[in-house]
């Protein structure tokens, strides 16, 4: 497989502005929100050209033989990355969704089980336990709450005590029913809103220490999270976009299954032709065909390392994003008059995303016409969008610094919010009056 | 910083430039003239569309403009921008195959992965019965394997498809087989039967509506798979009595690869609990669910790229331009007819199907294997690729099917001496797909259907490169 590509021969552009040449943004748009939905480096959509021509000069060829072998390679490339003892842990799915999906679904639930998520579980894999608990057996969701600020240390304690209050409520139901139920701890290594970095390879061990099994959201991990070792981590279950911080193409992220675990693992969605009863004999096997999709996403993994080793690598891409996420940040809080989400001295849950909150009242509404609200007058209007989230009484913005982003980035931003946000209170007033709150989630007509 | 205009949702014909080219000028004729307007590889005979599909240049053109869009503005694109022209695509195939209203329809990147996950939103219990066919594809088939080993108690009833068959013949059996299976189901417990519109091996258009008509009588749920059916049949869903039909758009419509539409109206949309994964606005069952829930769902379930999904927008565009529905299928369908006849002619076998009852635009013909060796081996020789060399190049003259003849005569001879020569044991299997590649390319396999050892033997051929494809009936299907 090619893997120099002849735009590496010269040197990249410096971080910063600059670094826009190699995307294809809207000039006028300041991509704040990496963190979403990533972005395709210009280079890496170059060099996976070829195989897009190679899937159409002969579709037989490609979907049998040739795509299957690239994609091993990835696979082997990938897990060395990553620090999984063996590339045969490691298989591609379209998205950390679908991995953890996967996983949940695989488990055979039983009454008395019981699924633990957080109040700060992505949104879509809460609703996948919740959906998990609405069908017979009816597992029972309990959530860990995690709110901020706290610190690494707070967290680890606290869950040691939740997890250990599981263990408590299993034991109970275990006399009941005449055997021991399973507990499955979801667990975010980097949590989506607010964007922080968990102590979840801690949280991991005490699952271990208290018999749970842990399923570890990892979707924002790979190329922010520096020097993965999952061997070490050791956890039961990992997955990630590599769509995400690591500029694969949309459709692309890793499904970890330890080998001890791959028997949980009953099936792949869709099913394969190679499903076996019993399961985990054949599961990378498993995970090499399930449809036709445009397997080229999982190509670019590759083309994608390729890329960042020519900008330096991922300590040299990480710690200038690291240090914009942290001046960055505090620039923003001191145009807003407000603060950073991470009060920790160490910024221990800051790596290139950062929280700050937005200046409201604290009676402030919490309902999403707000957050549309934002969409309207930033993304569409102004062309500069962070994320919005509300948490523990405030609303919040998380910003992802990139490479192609500077401080001044957040100096535009923190206007841009001190405008939108003196209109939103106007137009919805500081949350002492009541307003009806209409939440259902339509496309809103732009002006 | 200085703001121009803010953005707002546009049509996919604001943002694809690559289609205009088609008002510009009109069509070449179907055959050979229009193979400039696909991307194959000089000299490689594509016989089989059916597999993966072709892109048409300008649908890939256009692709690659849709993906530039996306990377222009990623928020605006995933929060707002692909919502109005995904919901405009899945207007126009509403409209192409007869919903009657658009929220029948929704997009799912596979067929796979459609009939996938209506069959995982059953409530699943003892007694319950599924209906497949020895004939059911693959993963489908597998899937309802899946469903088996997991729920205690459940039953498969295998319907058994042979050919060579009749359409009538097929209806008598499958009218048997489904009172048979009511009689022997328990009371109050549900059967679900797939049904293929369009099977796979061997390629075989189905008597699906009068098919679905016998469940339909006696309270059983069906299940439709159409992967092969849009862009090669007419549908009129509206009318067709099925709970659930599902299609590849990328196989028959052209349209990039990882797009296909699962159909299911109003009524069946209450069994459907959730997507796979589940989206973020899933709600609960109950009094605060809206009923059109499972619609919303399927419109953000986790981040995909939806150009596959827009690009049906242009696919639709260019077949238009190229002749239209009605004359792609008769165009094809004819062709398939004559080729297959030559074909068989060339190879001294024959047609599956001679009546064309069972014929679209695909045909299988038997390949010329010796009898004994067909029955002892169960030769896996699927497809066979023409690929590169002047010695393929096409001959005033020299029709494609005659060309694929003379190249499987010449395969198949090698492959009974290399099986003759190398004294491969009787019993042998391959272990799986996968063992095909872990040996070169030109592979050809021995294969019983009992558990034994075995590995694949190469076939050496200069002039052609197998691509080892497993099939019952060691037919091909162009």
């Amino acid at each position: 497989m090619a893997n120099v590509v002849s735009q590496y021969e010269s040197k990249p552009p410096p971080f910063g502005h600059e670094m826009r040449k190699c995307f294809s943004f809207d000039p006028e748009y300041i991509n704040m929100n990496h963190g979403s939905y990533g972005s395709l480096p210009s280079p890496v959509a170059e060099a996976i050209k070829p195989y897009y021509a190679l899937a159409e000069a002969n579709p037989d060829l490609f979907h049998r033989f040739t795509s299957i072998d690239l994609i091993r390679d990835v696979r082997k490339r990938i897990a060395k990355f990553i620090g999984a003892a063996h590339t045969e842990e490691v298989v591609f799915v379209p998205n950390a969704s679908h991995g953890l999906n996967t996983i949940l679904r695989s488990f055979i639930w039983e009454e008395g089980d019981i699924i633990s998520s957080c109040n700060t579980t992505y949104n879509s894999i809460s609703r996948t336990a919740e959906y998990i608990s609405d069908i017979p057996p009816h597992p029972e969701v309990v959530q860990f709450t995690l709110l901020f600020p706290t610190s690494h240390s707070e967290i680890i304690q606290n869950w040691r005590a939740y997890v250990r209050s599981l263990n408590e409520m299993r034991d109970q139901s275990a006399q009941k029913l005449g055997r021991r139920p399973k507990i499955v701890a979801i667990i975010d290594s980097i949590i989506s809103v607010p964007g922080a970095l968990l102590p979840w390879k801690e949280m991991v061990k005490i699952c271990k220490e208290e018999d749970v099994w842990s399923v570890v959201d990892g979707a924002h991990s790979i190329g922010q999270e520096l020097d993965l070792n999952l061997a070490e981590a050791n956890p039961d279950f990992w997955v990630t976009n590599c769509h995400k911080w690591m500029y694969a193409k949309r459709g692309c992220a890793l499904l970890y299954v330890p080998k001890r675990n791959q028997h949980i693992i009953k099936a792949s969605f869709p099913t394969s032709h190679a499903y076996k009863k019993g399961g985990g004999s054949n599961f990378v096997e498993q995970f090499e065909w399930n449809g036709t999709i445009d397997f080229v996403p999982y190509i670019s993994a590759s083309c994608a390392l390729d890329f960042r080793a020519w900008l330096g690598g991922e300590h040299v891409i990480n710690d200038y994003c690291h240090r914009i996420a942290l001046e960055g940040g505090k620039r923003l809080a001191q145009i807003l008059g407000t603060e950073i989400i991470d009060q920790d001295q160490d910024f221990q849950f800051t790596l290139s995303m950062v929280n700050v909150a937005v200046p409201f009242p604290p009676t402030m509404s919490s309902a999403f016409e707000i957050d549309m609200a934002f969409r309207r007058k930033l993304l569409i209007k102004r062309k500069i969008y962070p994320a919005f989230f509300y948490h523990n009484g405030k609303w919040w913005i998380r910003c992802s610094a990139q490479i192609w982003s500077q401080v001044e980035d957040f100096e535009v931003l923190g206007q841009a919010i001190l405008e939108a946000s003196k209109e939103i209170l106007e137009e919805f007033g500081d949350g002492t009056e009541k307003k009806t709150m209409g939440i259902e989630d339509k496309v809103e007509k732009v002006n | 910083m200085s703001n121009t205009q803010s953005i707002a949702p546009v049509p996919i014909d604001q943002i694809v430039k690559a289609t205009n080219i088609l008002q510009q000028s009109s069509a070449p004729k179907f055959g050979h003239e229009l193979l400039p307007y696909f991307s194959f590889k000089q000299g490689f005979l594509n016989l089989n569309n059916g597999s993966y599909g072709a892109l048409p240049k300008v649908v890939t053109e256009a692709c690659n403009e849709l993906m530039a869009w996306q990377e222009e503005n990623t928020d605006f694109y995933y929060r707002i921008g692909f919502i109005p022209p995904l919901i405009g695509v899945r207007e126009q195939l509403a409209q192409l195959v007869g919903a009657s209203d658009v929220d029948e329809l929704v997009m799912v990147p596979n067929a796979s992965t459609g009939l996938g996950v209506v069959l995982r939103n059953f409530l699943w219990q003892c007694g319950d019965t599924i209906i497949r066919c020895n004939t059911t594809y693959a993963t489908v088939y597998k899937t309802i394997q899946y469903i088996h080993d997991v729920t205690p108690g459940l039953e498969i009833s295998e319907f058994q498809l042979l050919f060579p068959t009749t359409r009538q013949a097929i209806l008598d059996g499958w009218q048997k087989h489904i009172t048979n299976v009511k009689a022997n189901a328990p009371q109050g417990q549900k059967i679900v039967a797939v049904i293929d519109s369009v099977v796979a091996n061997p390629a075989a258009a189905m008597p699906w509506k009068e098919m679905v008509k016998i469940c339909k009588d006696v309270g059983i749920w069906t299940i439709i798979d159409g992967a092969h059916s849009v862009g090669q049949e007419d549908l009129h869903l509206a009318d067709c009595g099925a709970d659930f039909f599902v299609s590849n758009c990328h196989k028959w419509l052209n349209t990039k690869r990882g797009a296909a539409f699962l159909w299911m109206p109003k009524e069946s949309q209450k069994i459907m609990l959730t997507t796979i994964p589940t989206s973020a606005s899933y709600v609960t069952p109950g009094p605060d669910r809206p009923e059109t829930n499972i619609v919303s769902q399927f419109q953000y379930n986790g981040t995909i790229d939806y150009t596959t999904y827009l690009s049906v927008h242009v696919a639709l565009q260019w077949r238009e331009w190229v002749g239209g529905e009605a004359a792609i299928h008769q165009y094809c369908n004819n062709l398939a007819k004559k080729g297959g006849a030559l074909l068989a002619q060339t190879m001294s076998t024959k047609v599956m199907d001679p009546n064309g009852e069972f014929t679209m635009a695909m045909v299988n013909v038997t390949l010329p294997f010796p009898s004994d060796f067909q029955a002892q081996y169960d030769a896996s020789v699927g497809t066979a690729l023409i690929y590169g060399g002047p010695e393929s190049a096409h001959k005033s003259g020299m029709n494609d099917f005659e060309i694929l003849g003379n190249a499987l005569v010449t395969i198949c001879s090698e492959i009974v001496s290399e099986h003759k020569s190398a004294n491969v044991p009787q019993n042998c299997k391959a272990v799986s797909f996968s063992s095909y590649l872990e040996q070169p390319l030109k592979g050809a396999v021995a294969l019983d259907s009992n558990n034994g050892i075995g590995a694949p033997r190469p076939v050496t051929s200069t002039k052609v490169t197998l691509v080892g494809y497993h099939t019952q009936l060691a037919s091909i299907r162009p």
